[in-house]
């Protein structure tokens, strides 16, 4: 299962990197279109490149979970292992809560997004939109693992 | 407020409330600020959940945020390339021979980094890396080391191109051109301040000094450091001729970085590029994520004109623009030690604007104000980024470089001062160069 999980990561680690990678692609064109004629100047280069940047920041936002890399705001003195996995496993469910938000409103999001196109490069909208329930479900995923790890060391059963 | 359940007051009280309580209970802050929205959407019969996600995904399709990867992505690309090299090479020729060498290199090697980058938690990183290690062996304390290290970085989104100043222009529609003019003398004088308290501490604590340098090593080593030191003026000089946008200028940053890495300096390679890619992606999502919940956050305070009620008792002080410049500060100061910046412009600096426009004070300097105060706040606990990044890099607790980091907001806060009392010391810039964009 953890394994599923690590490669799971991986793949969207990659995803993430492929989209900043492209990303100058679009931006580049629209500056080159409007000086040379070397181009036509595409009208669907900005569109293009702010979906590219949705999806970055989502992918983003998923593996930051995992990586335990979202910002946090630390109020409290060093707090032994037990304290700190009881309240990591409150946080953990708050976020959960969170992430099923954004499965449930996402599906709707998406479901709503279902026949349209976008307004300049006529993409099918619902390839952005499902950017929200994943990022939800891979939230859940994520957490789940946390959560497992949380109670062991809760139960006494690992030290870390 | 056409049918709300909620009075505002009791909004406010459940907005703010729910934030908090779940920032002490350590959950991260971009998930605070959604969850926070969430009673209120639960309880009006007129929005729902689906308002969350619809306002999260408004604030992410957004061509001007787009600056804040590629700006990022320049910094790690000029770290990968070898051009962070070439500068602190140049900067100890500079100031090496000044008592505290190592720690006024740190801060000059940040004023160049604020030139070419606009992001002051990549310069943290990247230089936490460089100089806290190297301070401490040739016999810094840590905890100063770390200090100067995160004050210094905060220098990035001051001087231009700055991402904050992008996101600015973007949210209370300012001029980003008159914006960069206008950062660069407050960016210089915080720096003065810095290299004077290094100065003093070093003369305390008797801080190693370099042998200097000759005339003809500095003239090597600026000429080895140009192509990388000409950047700000592609960046600011195309803004200012309506050559590109802002969001286009960072494009531009990013491809003469990566030209400069691969056909001049010649240190990149694919191991290299493809960690510059992920670590770039990795703190600009985080980061931005941020973004779309802290402006459904605001657009809540905005559906129940929260601001509007917060500020009319402020209006009636009557205070003048230097009071309300004060006021600003003191504003952005405080909601900086629990927000990251870009949020906090996106909630604050709407809530603040219009009190600096009914003093008529003048927007570029409300901008400098802000900014410089929220640059400030990236170094102030308990959610200060810079020094988190700092501290991490180190790997001590952030109250390990508490005190020392306090000290050196000191004078910086001085210079803050200045720039409220003295609105020339941001204006006169643009006024010179570009009048027409003060308009």
């Amino acid at each position: 299962m953890r394994r599923f999980v690590d490669l799971y990561h991986r793949l969207l680690t990659w995803l993430m990197v492929g989209m900043i990678a492209v990303l100058i692609v679009p931006v580049t064109l629209q500056i080159i279109s409007r000086y040379t004629a070397l181009i036509p100047s595409w009208i669907w280069t900005e569109e293009a490149s702010r979906f590219l940047f949705i999806w970055m920041v989502m992918l983003g936002a998923m593996i930051g979970v995992r990586e335990g890399t979202h910002f946090e705001v630390d109020v409290w003195p060093t707090l032994s292992p037990r304290a700190a996995a009881a309240l990591h496993l409150v946080s953990s469910l708050a976020v959960l809560v969170f992430a099923l938000v954004f499965v449930w409103a996402g599906f709707q999001f998406t479901r709503f997004a279902w026949n349209r196109v976008s307004e300049l490069a006529e993409l099918p909208l619902w390839l952005i939109h499902v950017a929200w329930p994943l990022a939800g479900l891979t939230w859940t995923v994520f957490l789940g693992e946390k959560f497992v790890d949380n109670i062991r060391i809760l139960r006494g059963k690992t030290t870390a | 407020m056409t049918g709300a359940v909620l009075t505002p007051g009791m909004a406010a009280l459940v907005l703010f409330g729910t934030f908090f309580a779940l920032l002490v209970a350590r959950v991260p802050v971009a998930f605070a600020l959604g969850l926070a929205c969430l009673p209120i959407l639960l309880s009006e019969p007129r929005l729902d959940s689906m308002q969350l996600v619809q306002e999260t995904f408004n604030a992410y399709n957004s061509f001007i945020l787009l600056a804040v990867p590629f700006f990022l992505l320049t910094a790690n690309l000029m770290n990968i390339g070898g051009i962070s090299d070439r500068l602190v090479h140049l900067s100890r020729t500079m100031v090496g021979h000044f008592p505290g060498a190592l720690a006024q290199i740190n801060v000059l090697l940040s004023v160049f980094f604020a030139g070419i980058s606009g992001s002051s938690t990549a310069d943290a990183a990247s230089q936490s890396k460089l100089f806290i290690e190297a301070q401490v062996k040739e016999g810094y304390g840590l905890s100063f080391s770390i200090a100067i290290t995160a004050v210094s970085a905060v220098l990035a989104v001051i001087i231009p191109p700055s991402i904050l100043m992008i996101v600015w222009g973007g949210v209370i529609s300012t001029s980003i051109g008159a914006m960069y003019l206008a950062g660069i003398l407050p960016g210089l004088l915080i720096a003065l301040a810095q290299m004077v308290t290094v100065h003093v501490y070093a003369k305390i604590y008797h801080y190693p000094v370099y042998p200097r340098s000759t005339l003809k090593e500095f003239f090597v080593s600026a000429w080895q450091s140009l192509p990388a030191l000409f950047t700000p003026f592609i960046i600011v000089g195309g803004i200012l001729l309506g050559w590109f946008t802002a969001t286009e200028s960072a494009a531009i940053a990013v491809i003469y970085a990566a030209i400069l890495s691969i056909f001049f300096y010649r240190e990149m390679d694919l191991k290299r590029l493809y960690h510059a890619l992920s670590e770039t992606g990795r703190l600009a999502s985080v980061a931005l994520f941020c973004v779309g919940t802290a402006s459904a956050f605001g657009w809540l305070l905005a559906y129940y004109q929260i601001p509007k009620a917060l500020l009319a008792n402020v209006i009636s002080w009557g205070m003048g623009i230097t009071g309300v410049g004060f006021f600003i500060a003191f504003a952005f100061l405080v909601v900086g030690c629990f927000l990251d910046a870009i949020p906090a412009i996106i909630i604050v600096g709407t809530i603040l604007q219009p009190l600096a426009a009914s003093v008529n004070m003048h927007p570029i300097h409300f901008a400098i104000i802000g900014i410089v105060s929220l640059a400030f706040g990236l170094v102030t606990p308990p959610y200060g980024l810079c020094l988190m990044i700092s501290c991490a890099v180190a790997k001590v607790p952030l109250k390990f470089a508490l005190k020392d980091t306090l000290i050196m907001l000191v004078p910086m806060l001085l210079m803050l001062a200045a720039i409220i009392i003295w609105p020339e010391i941001p204006l006169i810039l643009p006024r010179l160069i570009a009048p027409e964009l003060l308009k």
